[in-house]
């Protein structure tokens, strides 16, 4: 044959030597090294695509987080305003039945003063009726009492006994 | 290449000892190699256990570029010894040239035409294996007579005379490379000093590119190989 003009030869025993040497040395580097190598490449494979997954899980994880945060904040916040408001509220509503009361008591205490009042006119008046009644028979029993002479009892028995003829 | 052949007798098959000397010599090579790249293995790679892997993704590139991943996984490895065993087979010739009592003992081992038609004929007859595991030995044949059966002849040369192409390119390459390098040290020796003074450039130069040529044709071997298997796995 052509192919093995340099060799001369078919040398059937180096193909034997080669194919078994190949067979060996194959397995040997399988053994060795191919599958180590093959099965650490796939691990970091496996490795870098859970990192990955996880990274994007918990970044996922992150921003749920903080839009709650956000979203409670928001919250607070509302409920803060919500609160003040009320108290605004509450004393508004305070101060105005206190300024309520007190006018009403107010009132009460003039109407009681002015009843008072009254009352005390009215007793005075009372007082002062008498006692003018009192004073004026007081004051025509001394006159009578004093200015009664013999002349002037004479005059007013005359004119009262004129009188009774008069009316008779 | 100098001198007469170097054989021996065993049980009525010829061996020729450049082609055992060598061929042990690599293989025990491409051994330690890998054995010593892919020691302390680490989720984080340093110093061998990147450059072992950076051959493990080339020649699986190699792969995956010809055929699905799920049948791949086995010739991925096979690719991949047969990568790194060409590669310093070719390799070793240019480093070491050894001869002893008129008879060649170390050399390439890819120089010789007996070994190159060995990797060939392992490469195309996986092949082949790979075809009929996949179609069955009915379906196998029945590609030979596509798309119609006036095919066969064509394709039945087709076959041989990829198993020949693919020894015989490698076996060629480097059996030139290193008769030249041979001839040039020849030229070297032959008239003292001054022949040494214009070799010796002319020798680096082609040792150069010889180391160039080793690895192209070790890719090319493998690539083919794949584009072979390929055919048979994937269909047509």
């Amino acid at each position: 044959m052509f192919i093995v003009a340099e060799s001369n030869q078919l040398y059937l025993g180096d193909m034997l030597f080669y194919l078994i040497s190949f067979l060996i040395m194959s397995a040997l580097v399988w053994h060795f090294a191919w599958k180590p190598v093959t099965q650490m490449m796939q691990k970091r494979a496996d490795k870098i695509a859970n990192d990955i997954d996880s990274a994007a899980k918990s970044r996922e994880e992150a921003q749920k987080l903080a839009s709650k945060r956000q979203e409670e904040l928001k919250g607070s916040r509302q409920e803060a305003a919500t609160i003040v408001d009320n108290a605004k509220q509450s004393g508004e509503s305070q101060r105005a039945e206190i300024i309520a009361t007190a006018q009403q008591d107010a009132q009460n205490l003039k109407d009681q003063a002015q009843k008072d009042a009254e009352q005390a006119r009215q007793d005075a008046l009372r007082g002062a009726k008498e006692d003018v009644a009192n004073l004026s028979i007081e004051i025509a029993s001394k006159l009578i009492h004093k200015q009664l002479n013999a002349d002037d009892q004479q005059a007013l028995i005359d004119s009262y006994i004129e009188g009774l003829v008069k009316h008779e | 290449m100098g001198g007469d052949a170097f054989t021996f007798e065993l049980f009525g098959l010829t061996f020729n000892w450049t082609n055992l000397i060598s061929g042990t010599i690599v293989f025990v090579l491409t051994f330690f190699f890998l054995f010593g790249l892919s020691r302390h293995l680490q989720m984080k790679p340093t110093g061998g256990q990147n450059i072992l892997e950076w051959i493990v993704e080339f020649t699986n590139g190699i792969v995956r570029g010809q055929m699905p991943s799920e049948t791949s996984s086995f010739y991925s490895f096979f690719v991949f010894v047969l990568f790194v065993f060409i590669f310093i087979a070719n390799q070793l010739g240019l480093i070491i040239q050894f001869g002893w009592n008129g008879h060649e003992i170390v050399k390439s081992p890819t120089a010789d035409p007996v070994v190159t038609m060995t990797l060939a004929l392992c490469a195309v007859t996986l092949s082949h294996f790979a075809g009929v595991a996949r179609q069955g030995v009915k379906g196998y044949f029945a590609d030979y007579f596509k798309p119609f059966s006036l095919m066969f002849p064509i394709k039945l040369v087709e076959e041989f005379s990829n198993f020949l192409t693919l020894g015989l390119r490698i076996f060629g390459n480097i059996y030139a490379g290193e008769l030249l390098l041979k001839l040039l040290a020849q030229m070297a020796f032959s008239h003292g000093i001054p022949t040494i003074i214009v070799s010796l450039p002319l020798e680096i130069i082609w040792q150069g590119f010889s180391v160039f040529i080793g690895a192209i044709q070790a890719y090319v071997f493998v690539t083919l190989t794949t584009v072979y298997i390929s055919r048979k796995v994937t269909g047509e």
